[in-house]
């Protein structure tokens, strides 16, 4: 036990001296405190009301704050190509769609078709509708941007033109049906269990978190047991302590380390949140306002998850002299958590369904699975007594095999040893 | 403490490369582990450490089975290396403290160890900043500071100039005087016949030669006489003694200096003096031969052997 202490400390003392490691943390940390403090300051120092609120205000706006924007300025020149039967229509669009310069033209089809052509090329006009009836129209443009939303709004437009000249041969007032059709019911949610839509948005950062997590600390696990190789201090470290503590010791020195890092950075974040957050108005409520099951969730599966990764990638480092040949080595292991990762990831919005309930018992995935299932879905404890369960003795049993791989693998200097001939030589040893 | 090692056999996969090697060292003494290149010394050096496990044999300490772990044992592999980007003196304590020792005796020991190698300038330097030689004599500082009962040194001498092997030698000399059990393997015969007074050579995963070197020694010269002329080559004298003191003595060896002869039987030394007078040439040297390791090691351990 002392020397496995003695291995921890050491381990733990080369992260928290490593200069890149403790910058990056700060810098993250105060990133984060900065971050989401960062509105409720500028509004400090401006004077202004709420940044969300106003941002929000915005948004419900938009589009009339966008027709007296678009007043002064326009957005471009359209050209509509109709039929002459269809003369009151280009009327109605003008005024549905302001802000665009149109033009005019009526024809026959063919007419119609090569003069907007025509125009559209030569750059005249930003693009041009040609309507065969009230409803279907053909828009042609030189080159659609992502941003360009003409199409969307005349489609509207057209909609709406449509259902008032319906509504008008109907003897319906037009404005009086919208009075009506604009009433919204008004109703409360009253949620019993989880709410998996506001929930959605944490549960996919702490997954994400975790699998950035493993992979960097996974690799530095593996890094670390290789370059004692290559440097030649491995031979003095196996005479002094058994394997089992020193790769023990380095894998929960990461684990220390990671919690120690991930905590300052995202215990930053909420705290700040905590405390200036006002000045978003709630919007980032969905990502800091995690239940306390939540994060011991994160924190136990979380912790498992990395332990059993981090003794693989312990085990796979020590099978390979050179650092260079990590990233090979530690391919399967890498390709099954990524693969577990995708499948979880893809699977966030149905944590209830058959994938996600086996996931969560199988050690690979069960870190992410049971996360997302116990922050978005239903769960019961013994389920989670007994993923845990599962998850700790396949913690305990890597663990033991990397020990014996480790020890194994440290004095096989040359070509990387493959994982499964090094565990048939161990039982040849037994 | 006496440490024997009784039959020890190793294969790596299907080839055996320790064929039952036995010795024993105790306490007080050293002991030359010698051997040509992939001779089996590391090997056997590592079962002892338990890097390796034997695949049969035995090795017991008084009489009990024996477990480095059980002992302080100051161990300098022939794979030699450190943490290069930590200091000198954190890396040391750190190793010490593996082995038991605490912090305060650790950090004693260190700087003891620094100053006994001529490196406590060092002390809080990284180790990749030190000179190879420097880098060495920090790894022996190392081997050393858990004050050990057993000495084991894989080529301790290599990679250091002769100012530093004249330190390390005065240390391992004060370390056997002290009462240290100490096992050296080394290819430089002078330091191990400076130190070891028991040698075992291994060729090719056997044991070819071993015991007491004194009594090697002697038991190499006996019988054997060194002849040299001042007036004429090793090969010409050779060809002389042949001719006219065949009847007394064979040539043994020819060597740069002169001639190693070997007694014919029933006779003696003073046989071969009485007949010199009559041999036509201006006699140098005349006397018992007394073999050097290196010319034992290459007779035992040599292509020929």
């Amino acid at each position: 036990m002392k020397q496995f202490l003695r291995v921890l400390k050491f381990e733990l003392s080369n992260y928290f001296k490593n200069k890149s490691f403790v910058a990056v943390t700060i810098l993250l940390t105060v990133l984060a405190i900065g971050g989401v403090a960062a509105p409720t300051i500028y509004q400090a120092i401006t004077g202004t009301g709420e940044f969300a609120s106003e941002s929000q205000e915005q948004q419900d706006q938009g589009s009339q704050d966008s027709q007296q924007e678009s007043q002064g300025e326009s957005r471009g020149k359209l050209i509509l190509a109709c039929d002459a039967a269809m003369s009151s229509l280009p009327a109605d669009i003008e005024q549905l769609m302001p802000g665009y310069e149109w033009e005019v033209i009526t024809g026959t089809k063919e007419e119609n078709i090569e003069q907007v052509k025509k125009q559209v090329e030569s750059g005249e006009v930003h693009g041009g509708f040609i309507l065969e009836d009230f409803m279907t129209y053909t828009y042609v443009v030189e080159n659609l941007s992502m941003q360009d939303s003409a199409e969307q709004q005349f489609s509207e437009a057209l909609k709406l033109a449509n259902r008032d000249r319906f509504l008008s041969e109907k003897g319906v007032d037009a404005a009086e049906f919208e009075l009506i059709n604009a009433q919204e019911p008004q109703g409360e949610q009253l949620i019993l269990g989880k709410d998996s839509i506001s929930n959605y948005l944490y549960t996919y950062v702490m997954v994400f978190i975790l699998y950035c997590l493993i992979l960097f600390y996974g690799q530095m696990i593996a890094t670390s047991v290789t370059t004692e190789k290559s440097n030649r201090a491995i031979e003095i470290l196996v005479t002094s302590v058994d394997s089992t503590s020193l790769i023990f010791g380095k894998v929960l020195a990461g684990a220390i380390a990671g919690v120690v890092q991930v905590g300052l950075i995202l215990g930053g974040a909420v705290l700040s949140y905590r405390f200036f957050g006002s000045g978003w108005g709630g919007i980032l409520d969905m990502l800091f306002d995690i239940p306390m099951a939540s994060w011991l969730t994160f924190l136990v599966f979380g912790l498992l998850g990395y332990l059993l990764y981090a003794f693989l990638f312990g085990m796979l480092g020590a099978l390979v002299s050179k650092t260079e040949d990590i990233s090979k080595s530690a391919t399967p292991v890498t390709m099954i958590f990524v693969v577990a990762f995708i499948l979880v990831l893809v699977n966030l919005s149905n944590v209830d369904g058959l994938l996600m309930k086996v996931g969560s018992y199988i050690p690979f995935t069960s870190c992410m699975a049971m996360l997302a299932r116990i922050s978005m879905g239903g769960v019961a404890v013994w389920e989670i007594i007994v993923s845990a369960a599962i998850l700790a003795v396949s913690c305990l049993a890597v663990g033991w095999l990397a020990a014996k791989v480790f020890r194994f693998g440290t004095l096989m200097y040359g070509n990387p040893i493959k994982l499964s001939k090094a565990i048939k030589q161990l039982k040849n040893q037994n | 403490m006496r440490l024997e090692v009784k039959e020890l056999r190793k294969n790596f996969g299907e080839k055996e490369v320790l064929h039952g090697i036995s010795f024993s060292v105790e306490s007080g003494r050293a002991l030359g582990l010698l051997g040509r290149n992939g001779a089996g010394k590391t090997t056997t050096i590592r079962i002892l450490m338990d890097v390796f496990r034997a695949n049969s044999g035995s090795i017991t300490m008084d009489g009990k089975a024996f477990v480095p772990g059980n002992y302080q044992i100051g161990y300098l592999p022939e794979e030699r290396g450190l943490y290069p980007k930590k200091r000198v003196d954190e890396q040391i304590i750190y190793l010490a403290g593996l082995r038991g020792i605490n912090y305060r005796e650790a950090k004693k020991n260190m700087k003891h160890w620094l100053k006994r190698m001529g490196v406590e300038e060092y002390e809080t330097r990284k180790l990749e900043t030190l000179s190879k030689g420097n880098q060495q004599k920090v790894q022996l500082a190392q081997t050393l500071v858990c004050n050990p009962d057993i000495i084991i040194l894989d080529e301790p001498f290599s990679g250091l100039d002769p100012v530093n092997s004249q330190i390390l030698k005065e240390v391992v000399q004060e370390q056997i005087d002290g009462g240290k059990l100490v096992i050296f393997s080394s290819h430089q015969m002078s330091y191990v016949e400076e130190f070891c007074q028991d040698i075992v050579i291994i060729n090719h995963g056997d044991i070819v030669l071993s015991g007491e070197l004194s009594e090697i020694k002697r038991q190499y010269g006996k019988n054997r006489l060194f002849l040299s002329a001042a007036d004429m080559e090793p090969e010409q004298l050779a060809a002389q003694v042949r001719e006219s003191l065949g009847e007394l003595v064979t040539v043994h060896q020819v060597q740069k200096r002169g001639l190693v002869l070997q007694l014919t039987p029933q006779h003696t030394k003073r046989d071969v003096l009485s007949a010199l007078p009559g041999l036509p040439v201006d006699v140098e040297t005349f006397g018992n031969y007394e073999p050097s390791l290196t010319d034992i090691f290459v007779e035992r351990a040599g292509d020929e052997a």
